[in-house]
């Protein structure tokens, strides 16, 4: 999944060829920038805290939103500057931080000027806030619609400025690369070929209507045999406990909406996927309550970010203590961003946990089928003879990552409560998928024979292979890391690339990668409690990952000589 | 039939139980409360029919949110009969004795047509970037088609521009994001009769309620039709809603309409826009039936025709293929603005709302060959369209029955009032399943919010052999109509599916 991050500001004047390696020279009007940004956070903060208590005397008389609006505003404000600095529209005031000086060095040929803008245009398509009326214009939203608005373009910049400049070996070798979106890339070539052959193509009448809301039977019938083979579970799945959505997003989306109100909250064990972060604050409005695990082992804590049930009870219990209603719990099994496979053992503790206090358990499989290491066994939570409270266990998957068509836009809902899923299947309307997609992913999950002997096997090993190239590299730098054996990602520790070990060090770190066009994702975007901690995606073409780890190596070894300056300044001053 | 416990039937079809909604939402509560009381004759039972209610009161509802239940609620009731039809269609071979659609306003014509080009070669391209994670607005290639054909189709004039197009995955997810990005705590200004399940897809993330500008089937005063728009009548239920304290921040307008097969003229249009700039009010203007007018195509206009908008910051034209291209069952909706921050809003929503690569690839193959579109596909698809308009017209004449038809759209507007024992929702609705049980399924009134009993649509842009079967039917209901309405026990051919979800849950 594409990963939001924090407000992330890449200075689109790094492009020269020489640039790749050279240090940001935005970084310290972004820096200013990010310190006045925390501090009106902080204000604003303070000031919410504020209206709550005040709120809580005259809840009736509320017509007036103003300050919450004006709060907005001032927040909108605040990202269209960092745009406007970033969008380098600064020039007629004089900010413009990438002096033409740094344009110079590149060698594009022709025009400097025209080569830096051309460069930057696809990055931002349309969305360049340089327009003087937009704080105007932001009025005509909701106070959600802003809200909306700054969190996708604060979590999403990364995103979008890679869409517009993506590394290709031919076309664009200064493009970014993308180590830090979970998208599996591996195997374009075999599902490019599968979805190419002309059993795909059928167009039926039934296709081309109204569909069933809560997906094509067709494809719910094959979903439940498919589920029911490759999460190996003892008794037939029911196509009836299926819903088909487009895209995990969606179903989650969903599930938050229908099994929690606002305000209440699920347990979520932490380091977790930052999109459920987005999720949860953009329609649902309900609350991840994590449960942080320590990367340090302790007796307590055998492996580090051990998940256990005492972990849960302790959150479970601290949460009520502050007044939260707990709805549930959320697992993500392979883990991502740990890598983590869950033991049948864990599994059925956490299940037992949430029974005994009624919480609903979402468990999100969507890395099931990418588990590489062959020591490694993966147990879906389908696979349980006799679950403890199938009426509150639901089952997310889709094809996204197992077969590398994020593009799809697939989702699978799996769940015995019926209630659930009416209540998901009345946003079929919003989240529905085209009856000829449908069509394709019926053929695709049908064709078990492919996917056995074909596509499984080679991914498989594509993954392996990647695998062993990156940690190769990351064992020969020094870099810690947790070797798991599942998902598309190693979660690696950078610490001690970080002087001191801060939020703000590891923001700071985030955009020298990007400067250096390595897009990673870090450790805040997962709610880690421990700066840091860094996503690296491997599931690339070896060229890209080749080019990524140079890049990746090149930004290190210029943060080593910047902490041995800084040592030395600070010995010498003492 | 069953009872239903006091304080649950009082919720209105289209504004879920006061109850739980007051759970559900603090904020909205109030203004629910005094909207339930304004539609005080409106009551769940008979607006849901046998399935819905009792499944979700008698289960344990303890598993979902407050608002879940709400959420479930539309799923168990709005579509009853969508649903009754998706068990029991009717096939020439297979189910001769199965349900004809008349309903659901999808247009059945063209199929073959639409089957033969996307089958064609440059539709079955797969290219890595398509498999890949999108530009969530739409890819940019889609986006640039979408603006080509709304410019030439909608005579726009200037060229539109492909940074003001979002694409989605339909028409409702448009809906839904509008009303999220645009509203907060209020409402948007309706003209009622108006296709029904627009108050879903504003309510179930956006929280949004509609606030009815209902129209007169009598022509008075200024009104030149039935069902007549007049600025009066917006300003009037403006003001009215202002008064009890509803924040209206937008107006849906629907064109061609549905269900009434109006257009609005370039002058009444800008009347209504002009209305909306002077109340500051968005405008969501649907034209999703644009290529449907099958009479006079040249009278349409669309709003991205008009030069010089009022309020082009505060206009929002949405599209789709599923009723111009026959394709509901496509997902392909888009919206055109020029405000770019409601262009980005939406697009912040598109992570939920996106559809496949490989359709975006189809919709942008098929939406740039306007040799076909307009060689092939629209004449015929006009002339089968007439030419179906023009049997089911014919029928009602014979049969005495009043309607209206402006010779755009999929259906016709038609007035059964005589056939009401008494001018109730209640006699409308038991109607409506006389038509049911006898196999045909129509749409009533009620699901439009039209404010008079009796009024049906009845959709026509299917095959000759399924209409004149369904109009039979719809005959053998309106002429032994005595016979049946002393028989309340029709409810046979709902039971299956009830107690069957029943016992599922």
């Amino acid at each position: 999944m594409s990963h939001p991050s924090d407000t992330v500001h890449l200075p689109w004047g790094q492009v020269g060829s020489q640039g790749l390696g050279s240090q940001g020279v935005h970084t310290q009007p972004m820096e200013m920038m990010l310190h006045l940004k925390q501090a009106i956070e902080k204000h604003m903060r303070q000031l919410a805290t504020r209206h709550q208590q005040q709120d809580l005397v005259p809840e009736e008389k509320r017509p007036y939103q103003a300050p919450g609006e004006q709060e907005a505003l001032l927040g909108n404000l605040m990202y269209q500057l960092v745009n406007l600095l970033q969008s380098g529209a600064t020039d007629g005031l004089g900010l413009q931080p990438s002096g033409p000086s740094l344009d110079v060095k590149g060698d594009a040929g022709g025009g400097q000027w025209q080569w830096a803008q051309s460069s930057r245009q696809p990055a931002q398509p349309g969305y360049q806030l340089n327009d003087p009326e937009v704080t105007f214009v932001s009025q005509h939203l909701s106070r959600r619609g802003i809200d909306i608005s700054a969190s996708y373009r604060a979590s999403f910049r990364d995103y979008k400025m890679y869409q517009g400049d993506k590394y290709h070996e031919d076309e664009n070798t200064l493009g970014f690369i993308n180590l830090g979106l979970s998208e599996n890339k591996l195997c374009l070539d075999l599902m490019t070929e599968r979805l190419s052959q002309s059993d795909m193509n059928v167009i039926e009448d039934v296709l081309l209507q109204y569909p069933d809301w809560s997906g094509q039977p067709f494809l719910r019938e094959e979903v439940a045999r498919f589920l029911t083979c490759y999460c190996k579970v003892p008794a037939q799945l029911d196509p009836e406990n299926v819903v088909v959505l487009n895209g995990c997003s969606s179903v989650f989306s969903t599930l938050a909406m229908v099994l929690c109100d606002p305000g209440e909250a699920f347990l979520t064990p932490t380091p977790f996927y930052g999109g459920f972060v987005f999720s949860s604050g953009l329609y649902s409005k309900i609350e991840l309550i994590p449960v942080h695990l320590d990367s340090e082992s302790t007796d307590a804590n055998p492996c580090p970010f051990q998940l256990t049930v005492d972990k849960l009870e302790r959150a479970l219990l601290e949460s009520t203590l502050a007044g939260k209603k707990v709805r549930g719990l959320i697992l993500i099994n392979p883990q991502n961003p740990l890598g983590d496979v869950y033991s049948r053992d864990l599994l059925e503790e956490c299940l037992g946990f949430a029974k005994r206090y009624n919480l609903h358990v979402i468990i999100d499989e969507i890395y099931m089928l990418s588990v590489f290491d062959e020591s490694v066994t993966f147990h879906s939570v389908l696979s349980i003879e006799s679950l403890p409270d199938p009426n509150r266990t639901h089952v997310i998957w889709g094809t996204s990552k197992d077969f590398g068509i994020s593009g799809f836009r697939f989702g699978v809902l799996y769940t015995h409560n019926k209630e659930v899923v009416s209540a998901v299947s009345s946003f079929g309307y919003l989240h529905g998928i085209s009856g000829i997609a449908q069509y394709k992913l019926c053929r695709l999950l049908q064709d078990q024979e492919w996917i056995d002997t074909v596509y499984l096997p080679t991914y498989r090993s594509r993954l392996q292979k990647a695998h062993r190239y990156i940690t190769k590299k990351l064992k020969a730098l020094g870099i810690p890391f947790l070797n798991r054996g599942s998902g598309l990602y190693i979660w690696i520790n950078l610490q001690v690339y970080l002087d001191p070990c801060t939020f703000e060090e590891e923001l700071l770190l985030h955009h020298r990668f990007l400067d250096n066009k390595l897009m990673l994702s870090r450790g805040k975007t997962y709610t880690c409690k421990e700066p840091g901690w860094f996503r690296i995606v491997f599931a690339d073409k070896p060229l890209r990952l080749k080019q990524a780890m140079h890049r990746f190596y090149q930004v290190l070894e210029e943060q080593k000589q910047r902490l041995r300056v800084k040592q030395l300044e600070s010995t010498s001053r003492e | 039939m069953f009872t239903l416990p006091q304080k649950e039937s009082r919720a209105p079809a289209t504004c879920p139980g006061p109850t739980s909604i007051q759970d559900l939402d603090r904020n909205y509560g109030d203004d629910l409360e005094r909207e339930c009381s304004r539609k005080p004759d409106r009551k769940l039972p008979e607006y849901c029919g046998a399935s819905g209610p009792t499944a979700m009161l008698s289960s344990d509802s303890s598993c979902l949110s407050s608002r879940g239940r709400v959420i479930k609620w539309f799923w168990d009731s709005a579509e009853e009969g969508y649903r009754t039809y998706h068990m029991d269609e009717y096939d020439e071979d297979k189910n001769p004795s199965g349900i004809i659609n008349l309903g659901t306003s999808e247009n059945k014509l063209c199929f073959d047509l639409l089957s033969r080009r996307l089958s064609q070669s440059d539709m079955l391209r797969v290219e890595p970037s398509l498999l890949q994670y999108p530009d969530w607005r739409g890819h940019l290639f889609l986006r640039e088609e979408v603006a080509r054909f709304l410019s030439f189709y909608c005579k726009s004039p200037n060229p539109l521009k492909p940074d003001n197009v979002v694409v989605l995955n339909g028409c409702a997810s448009l809906f839904s994001a509008l009303a999220t990005v645009l509203c907060e705590a209020g409402a948007f200004l309706i003209p009622a009769p108006y296709y029904g399940a627009i108050t879903q897809h504003v309510y179930l993330y956006g929280n949004v309620r509609l606030v009815c500008v209902y129209l007169d089937s009598e022509v008075t005063g200024l009104d030149t039709r039935p069902f007549q728009l007049t600025v009066e009548k917006l300003e009037l239920a403006l003001q009215r809603a202002n008064s009890e304290g509803v924040k209206v921040k937008g107006l849906i307008l629907i064109n061609p309409h549905n269900p009434l097969g109006d257009i609005y003229s370039p002058g009444e249009l800008r009347d209504y826009l002009e209305f909306a700039k002077r109340h500051e009010l968005h405008v969501m203007v649907d034209e999703v039936y644009m290529l449907s007018v099958f009479e006079k195509p040249t009278a349409y206009r669309s709003v991205l025709s008009l030069e010089g908008l009022p309020d082009p910051q505060r206009t929002h034209v949405m599209w789709a293929t599923s009723k111009d291209f026959g394709m509901s069952g496509l997902r392909f909706g888009t919206l055109y603005t020029e405000n770019r921050d409601v262009a980005t809003a939406v697009a912040s929503l598109c992570r939920y709302h996106g559809l496949s690569g490989l359709v975006q690839y189809q919709m942008a193959q098929l939406l740039q060959d306007h040799d076909w579109i307009n060689q092939v596909y629209l004449p015929e698809n006009h002339a089968r369209l007439k030419a179906a308009h023009a049997y089911v017209a014919g029928e009602l004449r014979a049969l005495g029955i009043p309607f209206l038809s402006r010779g755009a759209g999929f259906f016709i507007w038609v007035d059964l009032r005589k056939f009401l024992p008494e001018a109730t929702f209640k006699a409308e609705m038991l109607l409506w399943r006389r038509f049911l049980d006898n196999k045909v399924l129509l749409s009533c009134g009620q699901t439009f919010e039209c404010k008079e009993p009796g009024w049906f649509r009845l959709v026509f842009s299917d095959k000759a052999h399924r209409l004149r079967l369904g109009m039979q039917r719809v005959r053998q209901v309106l002429e032994g109509k005595s016979q049946v309405a002393e028989e309340p026990s029709s409810y046979q051919t709902q039971k299956p599916r009830s107690q069957h979800r029943m016992e599922e849950s």
